[in-house]
């Protein structure tokens, strides 16, 4: 029997068979590097490309649905505080009334770099999060060595935000049954803020203790590796496709920086 | 030489007045399957920690004594040394997961991964670990969503995994439905006869389907130590865990003229059925 994903609530990640859900973890964090980075310092033409590409990609590996989805519900608050503080507050030289507002239209240009900047870089991310499974990420960190505190780091944050928002439930549950009242005015809620943080922070504290002594009893950390069970697949094609976008994604950021 | 030595261990909690463990000195052997009965905060879980080399730890040491494995005491022991050799397993079943499992099946390997072992070797360890446990049907699923039972459940999969000499178990049973309680029981009992399984229960069944030898830990002393007649039926037990609901249904007819005195009183369904025939003929 083989460690599948089939009814694990892994975030954003969207089971498939294309190329991106196929390639090694290493690899897709290298090519969303390589785009974030691309992203940095591409002009406003280039990250429109760079997001459409994209988008089309995750369309086309079966994820576009969940990521559009996630690109359009943070783009769109961020797109509206970046045209109304670039294009109608910061005052410019090139203001003009336009009936009640005035705009700039080097603001809403420098709104629109900086909308398409971000939406590159969170559509890279995206890409990424919504194709690579975290199990698979700590197999591929494991699998090239990295020590296993480095994944415990990665897994233990994804892997404990339902337990603990259960327990934040709970723990409001029970003191509303003893009387907590949450639905009064702001500062009645700010005042039972306390009651319910500390016995969350507390209980917190003690499965740390708890946490630990499992993790000594199972060896972790005892030996420099650890076994790696369904590894994926990765090749010499990946490994230098991996070293050129590494590569390509430092030079990029790099040689401008020097131009400069 | 015996496989656990205790020796004459004293400890209390920082800034505690009164002592936790009080003296405790006791010799497990190899193979042995004790049961360690306490009523609630009798030291039941700290022992627990102590006998699985948790403690010492920081500033939780001894006052006197120590706990010893093979002759060395655990604070010798190299972390994956004694993970191999002794395996706990705590009573609050959300406590006992790594956090760094998406699956049961990851859960139950992340100790024989830990000890970096080929990975067929790790493969047979958990598909081992999946059918003494009844998870298979789980294997796929988030640990974090599974109930109090499963959880406990896989607990004792992924200390079984590790293949460890010593087991301890502390209340194992207490999140377990009795058809899921009574499953677990009987796959326990099959484990390999060479496995020491220590369990620390407050419940009296559960230890008579597990332990041949028994002991009463009462504020945090070792008051009685032998087999389930002489340690359940002692008067200190009774007083501070009670009886089996056979044992109490029996004496209550021994107080009602209908059990004889010869027939000692039985401590389980299979003991009465083999012991009604003879008040049946005595009556």
């Amino acid at each position: 029997m083989s460690a599948g994903k089939a009814g694990q609530p892994s975030l954003l990640f969207t089971p498939g068979e294309s190329l991106l859900h196929r390639a090694n973890p290493i690899t897709s964090l290298a090519l969303m590097l390589w785009m974030i980075s691309a992203a940095a310092v591409l002009p406003t033409i280039g990250t429109t490309v760079l997001t459409a590409a994209a988008i089309l990609v995750s369309l086309v590996t079966g994820v576009g649905k969940r990521a559009v989805k996630r690109l359009l519900l943070t783009m769109t608050p961020i797109g509206v505080a970046l045209v109304v503080v670039h294009g109608l507050l910061i005052e410019r030289p090139d203001f003009y009334d336009h009936g009640l507002v005035s705009i700039s239209p080097s603001g809403l240009d420098y709104a629109l770099k900086v909308f398409m900047r971000v939406a590159a870089m969170l559509m890279a991310t995206l890409l990424f999060v919504t194709t690579t499974h975290p199990a698979d990420m700590l197999k591929a960190l494991d699998q090239r060595g990295v020590p296993p505190g480095v994944g415990y780091l990665v897994a233990s944050p994804l892997l404990l935000i339902e337990p603990f928002s259960d327990r934040a439930k709970a723990i409001r549950d029970a003191q509303r049954v003893r009387g907590l009242d949450m639905t009064g005015s702001w500062k009645a809620r700010i005042k039972a803020l306390p009651v319910l943080l500390m016995p969350l922070i507390t209980l917190a504290l003690s499965d740390l203790d708890q946490r630990a002594s499992v993790l000594s009893g199972r060896a972790f950390r005892a030996l420099p590796r650890r076994t790696v069970i369904n590894a994926p697949h990765d090749s010499t094609f990946q490994l230098w496709l991996r070293r050129i976008l590494f590569a390509l994604a430092v030079l990029q950021l790099g040689i401008p920086l020097l131009w400069r | 030489m015996a496989l656990i030595d205790v020796a004459d261990l004293a400890f209390r909690f920082p800034r505690a007045e009164k002592l936790v463990l009080d003296g405790i000195t006791l010799s497990i052997e190899a193979g042995e399957r004790v049961a360690i009965l306490a009523p609630n905060a009798a030291g039941k879980t700290t022992l627990a920690r102590w006998l699985s080399g948790l403690l010492p730890e920081g500033v939780l040491t001894a006052e006197r004594g120590h706990v010893a494995m093979a002759g060395k005491p655990f604070a010798e022991w190299p972390v994956a040394e004694r993970a191999t050799a002794i395996q706990f397993v705590g009573q609050v079943p959300s406590q006992q997961l790594t956090g760094c499992a998406f699956t049961v099946y990851e859960e139950i390997a992340f100790g024989p991964c830990n000890l970096a072992l080929p990975e067929a070797e790790v493969r047979a360890r958990v598909d081992e670990a999946l059918t003494i446990c009844n998870l298979r049907h789980l294997a796929e699923r988030d640990p974090f969503t599974l109930s109090g039972g499963e959880t406990q459940r896989l607990s004792i999969a992924a200390a079984l995994a590790m293949k460890p000499r010593v087991l301890v178990l502390d209340e194992p049973t207490s999140n377990l439905d009795p058809e899921s309680r009574d499953d677990l029981l009987a796959q326990l009992d099959l484990l390999p006869g060479g496995l020491t399984i220590i369990v620390l229960e407050v419940a009296l069944r559960p230890s008579l389907a597990l332990a041949k030898r028994f002991l009463l830990l009462d504020e945090g002393k070792i008051v009685a130590d032998g087999t389930a007649s002489e340690v359940l039926n002692d008067p200190r037990c009774i007083a501070t865990l009670g009886m089996t609901a056979v044992t109490e249904a029996a004496f209550r007819l021994r107080e009602a003229g209908r059990w004889p005195d010869a027939v000692p009183l039985p401590l389980t369904l299979n003991e009465a059925l083999e012991s009604f025939g003879a008040p049946l003929a005595h009556g």
